[in-house]
């Protein structure tokens, strides 16, 4: 039996290999210049297809520990990170930093595993090689899909455990080192028994069961589920509960056993039906790519605009009053999210206080601090005083010092990309057929009035973080400085306008999008990936809010003035559709 | 005035699209550039417009034969209308058109908005539809309005006639004619019919480069078959 798999592997990989190669010769061969040099016998040179063979094996093992060691590798540190600072601040009664870390560690794991990249197990995917192995070559569906999920999952196992590694050395529990690949295995388990629930359910109906849907319901559970783990976390700032999330375990282990047992009923040819299913579902993806550009087609017709608005400054007004809903959809309903956070977490203190106290004294402490919050003082009073607790220290820590991170939640929140990506579709696309578009004048004459756009659109997000990072700070003891308040708003809206100056300086820079409103592009994807890995480390730069703001405020400008240069310059050549 | 296109050479990685195109077009004509499809038409029209970079040649206006000074395009020289027409689906005709009104600053209009539309034979109930909701025909129309009001020197027009209805095409053929006053038209199309009737000089686009079809050959019967043994033969040689 093994010795099967093995061969079938082999032949998956070789396989892999050729294909792999002829397409590198094939695109080598339309690159311009190198193209016209390289000759068709390279198809068909032994020796290169030796080494093309040797180096795929060592993708493949790069892909083994690379990828797994990464994903699994980021939820370590940023538990360890954390719980590094709550025994710096924090160590609630009976607690450890190994039982936080370890905590940490499976909460995180948690969402990563069921909202994201784990649960999608591409099992009954018809890759060109089952393509041909199976339909050309006629081999046993199930022995490949087999093989390959064997495969996989062997590559997640080892990965996973020398990842853990470096969990136990940075003061894990020994449980989640082992615990973390077993628990990974039962959710790809899971995944595999919902995708043969699904191609079983067809056979039987004649109809699909929606997966995508069920996917859908399960990560809005586990948002639902993780709210009050949030809350918990933010509000008492002493660890996650954990009863919870060993219920939760629990139930993924099993749901994971029952995945396994489902995985070990189904036939060959339920296989067979699901990767034919599959090439079929591929081919009309593949005649269809125009319905990408659908969901931009929903312009509401209602309105116009009043008042003297004129040329681009009216051309953008129309586009935002037709676009509203697609436009700030986003942005509204992050505000209204993080404000019934905001809203649950004061009446959850503010309940707490009139149980406690009484309502007369729970109204006067009411009172009494919304006169410190509008005379820019902190929270103040006499029978519940502020606490002194090194936990109260770590969040004025983090409102002084880390509000740097609040590019997280604002990148969260912005849907420039998305704007842009409508603004090419629905406008771009077919103005710039005319030349007066692409005079270097009005170019930037419109990318201000796009800019600025923008800000308005991420006014919300900006204010709800600003709040939040301020109620943070006026709940454990109030500004520092006179300003301090004012200067934390300054902060959070100077990092959305960094947002929205990159989206759109990078759309009229290197205009990615297809009329399909794909991104295409190396030099668009480079530099977005540039971008991101520089603002991902410097999110975590601790700087107090008196040093941040008027150094940021500088880096914003010089970074606006450069990008409208740059705009200015390059735009008339490289904002135009893509060939 | 003149526009002279002096060896331009276009190419796909190895594929040669446009080989050496070299030619002089002339004020106040109509150029029907005629070629089968894949030919390199529409890049051709891409090249001069400044969607896509070229690998070597050159195009310019000059002021006759004689003139040395060459006088490079700049965007608002070129007006180009598109074989599928695209609008900002967003905006009605006539939100369009403003606009198009107030961004050209120079542009002194001599008629009003209403007017243009009527020129333009625009239907009424159209003009405060949004454009999406407009059919191929009277998208085109208003492209071809737009790069009226523009009045660039050069106007390329990549087969904006195919798929109109008989009666929106015949109007169309119109309103080119009556705006080629002043102004260099190249027209492409890849039928014949189209081309005998509207313009004024037909020029071939065939194995990447341009040659004119003799202009006193247009009446003459065996012209249609000559043409078509051109192209034919541009194929077999490629």
């Amino acid at each position: 039996m093994i010795s099967e798999y093995k061969n079938i592997l082999f032949k998956v990989i070789h396989l892999r290999s050729i294909i792999g190669y002829n397409s590198l010769v094939f695109s080598l061969k339309k690159t311009p210049i190198i193209g016209d040099l390289i000759p068709d016998k390279l198809y068909s040179t032994k020796f290169l297809k030796v080494i093309y063979w040797v180096f795929h094996i060592m993708v493949e093992a790069c892909k083994l520990f690379i990828g797994k060691i990464f994903g699994l590798g980021m939820i370590y540190l940023a538990s360890f990170l954390l719980s590094t600072q709550y025994i710096d601040h924090e160590l609630g009664q009976g607690m450890s930093q190994s039982v936080i870390y370890g905590n940490l560690g499976l909460f995180c794991f948690l969402i990563y595993a069921l909202c994201g990249i784990l649960i999608r197990v591409p099992y009954f995917n018809c890759t060109t090689e089952k393509e041909y192995l199976v339909f050309m070559l006629r081999m046993d569906a199930k022995k490949l899909n087999d093989t390959l999920i064997y495969y996989d999952l062997a590559k997640l196992f080892i990965g996973y455990v020398l990842a853990g590694i470096f969990a136990v050395v940075t003061g894990a529990p020994f449980w989640l080192w082992l615990g973390i690949p077993v628990l990974a295995l039962a959710v790809k388990f899971l995944g595999i028994g919902l995708q043969i629930l699904s191609f079983r359910f067809k056979s039987r109906l004649h109809k699909s069961l929606k997966i995508s849907a069920v996917a859908y319901l399960i990560r809005l559970a586990l948002v639902l589920l993780a709210v009050p783990f949030l809350i918990v976390f933010i509000a008492n700032g002493y660890f996650i509960p954990m009863p919870q999330m060993v219920i939760i375990t629990g139930l993924i282990l099993a749901a994971g056993i029952w995945g396994f047992i489902e995985f070990l009923k189904s036939d060959s040819n339920l296989h067979r039906r699901a990767l034919h299913d599959n090439i079929s579902k591929t081919e009309v993806k593949a005649t269809s790519q125009y319905d990408n550009t659908k969901s931009f087609k929903k312009i509401k017709a209602k309105g116009t605009v009043k008042g003297d608005k004129k040329g681009f400054d009216y051309l953008n007004a129309l586009f935002v009053k037709r676009h509203w809903t697609m436009l700030c959809m986003k942005p509204i309903v992050f505000t209204i999210v993080i404000a019934a956070i905001l809203i649950l977490l004061i009446g959850e203190f503010v309940y707490g206080y009139f149980t406690r106290f009484g309502s007369g004294n729970c109204w006067n402490m009411v009172f009494t601090n919304l006169i410190n919050i509008v005379t820019f003082r902190g929270y103040d009073d006499a029978l519940l005083p502020l606490g002194t607790e090194s936990a109260f220290q770590f969040f004025r820590y983090v409102a002084q010092s880390h509000l740097l991170g609040m590019m997280i939640p604002l990148s969260i929140a912005d849907n420039s990309f998305k704007t842009t990506q409508a603004m090419f579709i629905n406008c771009d696309n077919s103005l710039m057929t005319f030349s007066f578009f692409k005079q270097r004048e009005k170019i930037i004459k419109l990318f201000d009035i796009r800019l600025k756009q923008l800000l308005k659109l991420n006014i919300g997000p900006v204010i709800a973080c600003g709040l939040s990072a301020n109620l943070m700070l006026f709940a454990t003891g109030g500004q520092s400085y006179p300003g301090e308040y004012l200067v934390t708003f300054l902060v959070a809206f100077l990092l959305s306008v960094m947002t929205s100056v990159t989206w759109l300086s990078l759309y009229y820079l290197f205009q990615p999008f297809t009329t399909s409103v794909i991104a295409k592009g190396g030099a668009y994807r480079v530099t977005s990936i540039i971008i991101y890995s520089v603002a991902a480390i410097i999110v975590w730069v601790p700087l107090v809010s008196y040093i941040l703001a008027p150094v940021l405020l500088v880096v914003t400008a010089v970074y606006i003035f450069v990008m409208r240069k740059l705009v200015y310059k390059h735009a008339p050549k490289s904002w135009r559709i893509k060939a | 005035m003149e526009f002279v296109i002096s060896h331009l050479v276009k190419n796909y990685g190895s594929k040669q699209v446009l080989k050496d195109v070299d030619f002089v077009f002339e004020e106040g004509r109509i150029y029907g550039l005629l070629g089968r499809n894949g030919s390199g038409k529409t890049t051709f029209f891409n090249c001069v417009n400044g969607d896509i970079d070229y690998n070597s040649g050159a195009f310019y206006f000059r002021e006759n034969k004689d003139s040395e000074e060459k006088l490079y395009l700049q965007p608002e020289d070129i007006g180009y209308m598109v074989s599928t027409p695209t609008v900002p689906e967003f905006m009605t005709g006539r939100e369009f058109l403003k606009f198009f009104l107030e961004v050209h600053e120079e542009i002194t209009p001599d008629k009003t908005i209403d007017e243009y539309f009527d020129y333009m034979m625009v239907p009424e109930d159209d003009r405060d539809r949004l454009l999406k909701d407009y059919s191929h025909g009277t998208k085109n129309k208003m492209q071809m309005l737009l790069n009226i009001i523009a009045s660039p020197k050069l106007m390329l027009l990549d087969e904006p006639l195919t798929s109109l209805d008989v009666i929106i095409a015949e109007e169309m053929k119109n309103v080119i004619r009556s705006q080629k006053k002043g102004k260099i038209t190249i027209f492409s199309t890849h039928l014949l019919d189209v081309a005998v009737d509207l313009c004024d000089e037909i020029v071939l686009l065939h194995n990447g480069r341009l040659e004119p079809i003799d202009k006193n050959d247009l009446g003459d019967a065996a012209f249609k078959d000559k043409i078509i043994n051109a192209l034919r033969d541009a194929d077999n040689d490629q």
